[in-house]
């Protein structure tokens, strides 16, 4: 049942980078009365207190391993067993720096670990839910209990692309592809990286606007090809070696508002992929100039069709008042894909006030955009895809069982590449760790091959999740998932599941 | 012939007056071995050595820090940690949260339009204006190329009565007196009348008016520092019940209380100078709906509706303003008296949305407070402390007429952002559109009914 998985061996685990630093417990050993007895080496059965051989001195406490005072029950608790009383275990204050109402630090700390092991969460692991106190994070599934331990190959994640009568099949193995991150609004290595990984779990992943470079080629049927408004890197080329061609008309964290690349991320290099002048600000405007009704619309995809006969279409749209209109009148202008960007999604660089306030949340959307095309007769030919604001494998299961088909992510692979959403993607010469930046010497911090181990990772452990959703459903497809609204209920806030 | 000249807020930077504060504090522990990596991991300078003494490190300017972590990730000591500000934390009370407070001193700084990377961090919705989204629209746009584009974006209005129809005699002559109106370049006016301001800094608001080309309300007996040019842009309060009329020729618009006697200090005003607005003060609270229809048909110009600085009306159960301004707007509306009056609307203005918002809700213009003072760096504590963390007693006027300029300039580029997505060209036409936003009962119960609620355990 899992043929749709075409390269998916469980990649061994990467080194952890990230969870050393930023730890939930702070382990502090007081140099002055330490003895280096080495007594909690040999106690702590998680890693925490390690020396090198034939050192003196015993390394600083490795505190991501640190269970925290909870341990105090055990035995071999290493404050209350150390013969200096050298040792202490409290909440790490860095801890509290990380993270956001969306993206808890729990969350992220969470979504590293599952990057670097590929092991799922519980289901009622409380870095499932953010602290946002609405949409995803006060639905929650009516969890069975587990029946047995699943066997992931029994079920399928896959979903098909095209549900219309005529036209090329697509499958993807996962009911998740990639957003479109533009070159210059990350690093090339992070493209590559997504786009091996799409090939590894046979999904999909998207150039977003700022042209296909060569070294996507390789991985072209599984590359989105974005057609946004300012057409940068568009060439008839890139648009004949894709699979499917996305059309954006607007971005969930910025709708109406345009693209916008700050001149100090337009390097030379990425000037030459968007045909522009290098160091000025690149503006991708809004709307489309040649569209301004549907009938303009359906040309749009004509021309695309006419290219290109063997891609699918799909429409990325934002979350207006009428977004079940825009839905309906996509659908019947020749689009595969109906791709809805909710408000809280994430972004290169957007005014802050366009994020909350303009446009509404992505699980008001789906709901209202599933319900409106089933009550037009056409839902069984749409393809509807979520995304903005979807963070961890249970924020997607939500989204099918809101009516959606499948979901983008973009955010939730940066995370687990390393990202700590500090928010300054658009700043100067970018991303601090590397990421969201064409610098040298700032995307030197990343190594392609563990970016696709750590994503890969994300995708296995998510996988797994689902898996173990759809066990405890009695189900053995994702695709039987879609509109059980009847499985969801609503929590208070900050209850796990 | 006259010169097209487009309206515009030209904004300087204004760097703060006291040391900035920051959203986190580096804390460099005694285990550090002054080996410098963090110098060079930290991409926005917050670790430098020592100026004296190069071989140890200086403290950490937590301000710079923009939690990305890389020092604390790369300390081979560990020996850094962060947490988040104190000084941070403690900014503003209830919708004046400390990222509204700190988004306003930015404004205020830059004059620019906050834009950052990552999708957003808050909470999901909230009481009051945080629980609206305004609408946008695909491909309806009014202008081509970015807010700044070609296609101009109005953002002016009008203050005064409308008619609702004119009336003509056999020959054709206009018989119907047409009121006088006021068009104002932005719908924001500015209130200094309970700042408690030093001359010095009122000064300065009232220079940032005149830039901007708005009104600033002004204790009546603070006017008389004030000459020339300047006094067309302020509008002196009268806050006792009589009046000693000696008002600037200038003055084009006053404002009274009501409190009794309101009516006939009002058409006192209006028989002296018939060429001046009247605006009536109210606090909005129980019945405000009906008291402003009263105050309409009573023949004021003008009605200023004072919503506590919590954003909502006074008394217990009050309402947000969101509410509050609904009803008032479908009320006037209802019995067609809307355009027969003009809606002032404040309290609680903490952060730019906060202007489309309330015009959307039902109101003509917003009137800014508690926010001029946050834009010269209030830290908007519950109470002004003893010591004032702002030092706002000893700004200067040209510094206070930049701040105060930036921050509205600011907001008003924000507006034209919320209404370029939303495809309206003339802010006129955003006033009581409650059909282009998404208010938050309404979304859950159209996305989320027949979901069960889980029972509340604990």
């Amino acid at each position: 049942m899992n043929d749709d998985l075409c390269d998916t061996e469980p990649n061994p685990h990467v080194p952890s980078q990230r969870l050393k630093a930023v730890s939930r417990n702070a382990v502090i050993r007081n140099e002055a009365s330490c003895i280096s007895c080495g007594l909690c080496e040999s106690l702590c059965p998680y890693g925490v207190h390690r020396r090198i051989e034939g050192h003196v001195h015993l390394l600083p406490p490795y505190e991501g391993k640190c269970i925290g005072p909870e341990c105090a029950k055990n035995d071999f608790y290493c404050v209350n067993r150390c013969p200096t009383r050298s040792l202490s275990v409290k909440p790490n204050v860095t801890f509290t720096s990380l993270g956001d109402f969306r993206w808890t630090s729990e969350m992220i700390l969470s979504t590293w670990k599952i990057a670097e092991t590929g092991q799922p969460l519980p289901l009622d692991h409380p870095a499932n839910m953010g602290r946002s106190g609405g949409g995803f994070d006060t639905l929650a599934f009516k969890i069975p209990a587990a029946k047995g331990n699943p066997d992931p190959d029994r079920f399928s994640t896959s979903i098909e692309l095209n549900r219309r009568k005529e036209g090329p099949r697509l499958k993807i193995g996962i009911p998740v592809y990639g957003g479109g991150m533009s070159y210059g609004s990350v690093s090339l290595k992070v493209m590559t990286a997504r786009a091996i990984v799409a090939k590894q779990w046979n999904t999909l992943t998207c150039t977003g606007e700022g042209g296909y470079p060569d070294a996507l080629v390789p991985y072209s049927d599984h590359v989105v090809t974005q057609v946004a408004t300012g057409l940068f890197g568009v060439k008839e080329e890139t648009i004949q070696r894709a699979p499917m061609v996305e059309f954006k008309y607007a971005q969930g964290a910025k709708p109406g508002l345009g693209g916008h690349l700050l001149y100090e991320k337009n390097t030379p290099m990425v000037a030459k992929m968007r045909q522009a002048v290098p160091y000025t600000s690149l503006f991708s405007p809004f709307p489309f100039h040649s569209v301004y009704s549907v009938e303009d619309h359906k040309k749009h995809l004509d021309w695309i069709h006419s290219i290109n006969p063997r891609a699918l279409l799909s429409v990325k749209v934002s979350t207006p008042n009428d977004v079940e209109m825009v839905a309906v009148g996509s659908y019947y202008a020749g689009a595969n894909i109906v791709h809805l960007d909710g408000g809280y999604g994430g972004t290169g660089a957007a005014p802050e006030i366009a994020k909350k306030n303009i446009a509404q949340p992505i699980e008001y959307a789906i709901s209202k955009v599933h319900k409106f095309l089933e009550k037009e007769g056409i839902r069984g030919d749409v393809t509807l895809i979520a995304s903005g604001g979807i963070r961890n494998a249970m924020d997607v299961a939500k989204a099918i069982a809101l009516g959606a088909d499948g979901v983008v992510i973009g955010t939730a692979e940066l995370v687990a590449i390393g990202c700590v959403r500090c928010a300054n993607c658009e700043s100067g010469r970018g991303c601090p760790r590397g990421i969201a930046t064409t610098d040298p010497q700032l995307e030197v911090q990343n190594e392609t091959e563990v970016m696709v181990r750590r994503v890969s990772n994300l995708y296995n452990a998510w996988r797994l999740q689902w898996c173990d959703l759809l066990n405890r459903f009695g189900m053995d497809d994702i695709t039987q998932l879609r509109g059980r609204t009847d499985l969801l209920r609503r929590v208070p806030e900050g209850v796990a599941q | 012939m006259a010169v097209y000249k487009r309206y515009h807020i030209h904004t300087e930077e204004a760097l703060p007056r006291v040391a900035p504060v920051g959203k986190f504090d580096i804390v460099r522990a005694e285990n550090c071995v002054n080996c410098g990596t963090c110098i060079r991991s930290c991409v926005y300078g917050v670790h430098k050595r020592d100026e004296k003494d190069g071989r140890s490190m200086a403290e950490p300017l937590s301000h710079l820090c923009k939690n990305c972590f890389r020092c604390l990730m790369e300390c081979p000591q560990r020996a850094l940690s962060m947490s988040p500000g104190k000084v941070y934390n403690s900014l503003g009370i209830g919708v004046w949260s400390p990222q509204r407070v700190f988004t306003m001193w930015n404004e205020a700084q830059s004059g620019k339009i906050p834009v950052f990377g990552a999708g957003y961090r808050g909470r999901f919705s909230g009481p009051g204006f945080d629980g609206m989204w305004t609408d946008m629209s695909e491909i309806v746009r009014p202008t081509r190329d970015g807010i700044h584009g070609r296609e101009y974006i109005s953002t002016s209005m009008s203050l005064g009565r409308k008619l609702r129809y004119l009336e003509f005699d056999q020959q054709g002559r206009l018989q119907t007196a047409v009121p006088h109106v006021i068009e104002l370049p932005l719908p924001m006016v500015l209130d200094a009348t309970r700042l408690g301001l030093t001359d010095e800094s009122l000064k300065g608001m009232v220079s940032a008016a005149a830039h901007i080309g708005t009104f600033i309300l002004v204790p009546v007996e603070k006017t008389g520092l004030f000459r020339g040019e300047e006094q067309q842009f302020i509008v002196p309060v009268l806050l006792g019940g009589t009046l000693e009329l000696s008002l600037p020729e200038s003055t084009r618009m006053v404002e009274i209380r009501r409190s009794p006697g309101w009516e006939s200090l009002m058409r006192h005003v209006k028989s002296a100078r018939p060429d001046v607005l009247v605006s009536v003060r109210l606090n909005a609270g129980k019945d405000v709906e009906s008291e402003v229809l009263q105050i309409a048909k009573a023949g004021a110009d003008i009605v200023h509706l004072d919503f506590g600085e919590d954003g909502k009306e006074a008394g217990n159960d009050g309402r947000w303003a969101r509410d509050a301004l609904r009803s008032i707007h479908t009320n006037l509306v209802r019995n067609g008296h809307r355009d027969q009056i003009t809606i002032l609307a404040g309290g609680g203005i903490a952060a730019a949305e906060h202007v489309p918002k309330s015009i959307i809700c039902g109101a003509d213009c917003i009137v800014l407070e508690k926010a001029l003072k946050v834009a010269l760096g209030c830290h908007a504590c519950p109470d002004c402390k003893m010591t004032c963390p702002a030092d706002l007693k000893t700004a200067p006027s040209d510094w206070v007429e930049k701040r105060v300029t930036n921050m509205v300039g600011a907001w008003r580029d924000q507006l034209l952002e919320v209404m370029g997505a939303m495809g309206i060209r003339e802010v006129r036409r955003l006033r009581g559109e409650q059909g282009r936003a998404i208010f938050y009962e309404d979304a859950e119960r159209d996305a989320f009914a027949g979901i069960t609620a889980a029972e509340r355990s604990g």
